[in-house]
């Protein structure tokens, strides 16, 4: 797998706008939000940094959504008209190996991604971050293999049908609303509430503010951890189980070789 | 007699080392594929056993199921029906022991990334197909220079010409020395020093007690020599040498 974040490490750096981009993207947005959280006073936002600090937590946490659950599919379907999947299925790496080493590199660079959009907000807009920060990234990593599941089912869909890339933005977007990424779910209705507590992005969400930006829990750390956790552990080999039945129905019917 | 410059991954693996000529390495049995749609078969009850040391040869009109028949063996298609097997293993073997043993040439020009260089490309291969560590760099380099590629060693994929491209994709097939060789149209794009490139590689695969099973429409544009040489029409192989 390694071998294959190597390759997309070097994909990725041979497009060098590319890597410019990926950085001033980021500055672009938190500008924008920056100026939009000075007209913001409300009081829900109980965190030092009121909405700008509640919001950037929600931008990073979008940038690894979109880097792994809305370009996934779309990679994998170009590497299934490449050829290049085809290369995973003669090799001894195997197929299911091979897709989750190209997850690999994008959820990588989301989070260095992620890194760099909170310094920038740190040393450019003066985001106060937690003393707490550093116990994000073993926080963020768990977040991160909670999400995969997500990911291995849109590419299981690629593998059996092909075209979804559409949908999996429109699950990015979905995922943002129910997930509070730029609003406390509380603001939702109560006939859509519950879905903010049906996937794991709520309380990786909750907990990431928490320890970046010392935003107040509403229910204990060790409870939104235990839900991270077991939703880790419930959906991730769901999700592997469903790759490798994709696959195997590609196969069987030779759609595998379709694109 | 050539050898290869790290250990097999038979060898690593404990198994027994390359069959001796004329043994059973790669075979089908009883193979059905059908394609949706009110189509007959494909591939129709096609039985093909390939003895180490030999090349066999498999023409047929454009469509006939050439490229199928090879997919199937190379574990890309499962059958629908029927078998494949290298000794005891099959595709769905476990740690990608059966793949170990395949090289692989697809049709056409996809499989390479574009933007890598040969050499970069040929180590990522290498990886993919579990060659240890230790020696990688040295098999990529031999590899290069089996297929004359050193002097573009450092040079992108997307900036080579078709010939050469195809030369990186045989480089990427024969470079973990597999028992078993899978090449479909092995002589897309290539000029003449390439196709003599291919016919010694193939020679010497074949001397170190590989199969090698090559597909092509046309009776002129495969190997100059080969063991045995069939058609393939109506989801059936007719022997025809």
């Amino acid at each position: 797998m390694l071998g294959i974040m190597r390759r997309d490490a070097i994909l990725f750096v041979s497009y060098r706008t590319q890597v410019v981009a990926q950085f001033l993207g980021p500055l672009f947005t938190i500008t924008v939000f920056y100026y939009v959280s000075r007209l913001l006073t409300a009081r829900t936002f109980h965190s030092p940094g009121g909405y700008f600090g509640f919001v950037i937590v929600g931008l990073v946490i979008i940038q690894i959504l979109t880097l792994s659950l809305g370009l996934m599919p779309g990679s994998v379907r170009q590497e299934l008209i490449s050829g290049t999947i085809e290369r995973f299925l003669v090799s001894a790496h195997g197929p299911v190996n091979g897709i989750l080493g190209t997850m690999l590199f994008p959820l990588c660079n989301a989070l260095v991604a992620g890194v760099v959009t909170l310094v920038l907000a740190n040393v450019i807009f003066g985001l106060p971050l937690a003393a707490t920060s550093l116990l994000a990234i073993p926080v963020a990593l768990l977040g991160v293999i909670a999400f995969m599941p997500f990911a291995l089912f849109l590419v299981a869909l690629v593998m059996a049908f092909k075209q979804i890339a559409s949908a999996s933005q429109f699950i990015v977007s979905g995922i943002a609303i129910v997930g509070g990424l730029y609003f406390p779910v509380t603001l939702l209705p109560g006939w859509i509430r519950w879905m903010s507590d049906v996937q794991p992005f709520t309380p990786a969400t909750d907990l990431l503010r928490h320890l970046l930006v010392g935003a107040q829990l509403v229910h204990p750390a060790g409870v939104e951890l235990l839900k991270l956790v077991g939703f880790s552990l419930v959906l991730l080999p769901a999700g592997l189980t469903l790759l490798a039945a994709a696959i195997r129905y590609g196969q069987r019917t030779g759609t595998i070789a379709e694109y | 007699m050539s050898s290869t410059p790290y250990p097999l991954p038979d060898a690593a693996l404990g198994e027994p080392p390359a069959a001796a000529a004329g043994e059973p390495l790669l075979e089908l049995e009883r193979l059905y594929h059908r394609w949706k749609g009110p189509k007959p078969p494909v591939l129709d009850e096609v039985s093909l056993t390939l003895r180490a040391g030999e090349v066999t040869w498999i023409g047929g009109r454009n469509g006939v199921g050439k490229t199928t028949l090879l997919r199937l063996a190379a574990g890309i298609l499962l059958p629908q029906r029927g078998s494949v097997r290298i000794g005891e293993l099959t595709p769905r073997a476990r740690g990608g022991r059966y793949q170990r043993e395949i090289g692989f040439l697809s049709a056409g020009d996809r499989g390479l990334q574009a933007r890598m260089r040969v050499r970069q490309q040929l180590d990522y291969w290498a990886r993919l197909a579990y060659v240890p560590r230790a020696g990688r760099a040295a098999l990529v380099a031999e590899s290069m220079r089996q297929f004359e590629l050193e002097e573009f060693s450092e040079r992108r994929v997307d900036r080579m010409s078709m010939g050469q491209r195809q030369r990186i994709r045989l480089a990427m097939a024969f470079l973990h020395a597999p028992r078993v060789l899978l090449l479909d149209e092995p002589r897309n794009s290539l000029d003449d020093d390439g196709y003599r490139l291919l016919n010694a590689q193939i020679e010497q695969a074949a001397a170190r007690g590989a199969c090698v099973l090559w597909c092509s429409p046309r009776g002129e544009d495969r190997v100059i020599s080969c063991d045995a040489g069939y058609t393939l029409r109506d989801g059936r192989l007719e022997r025809i040498s």
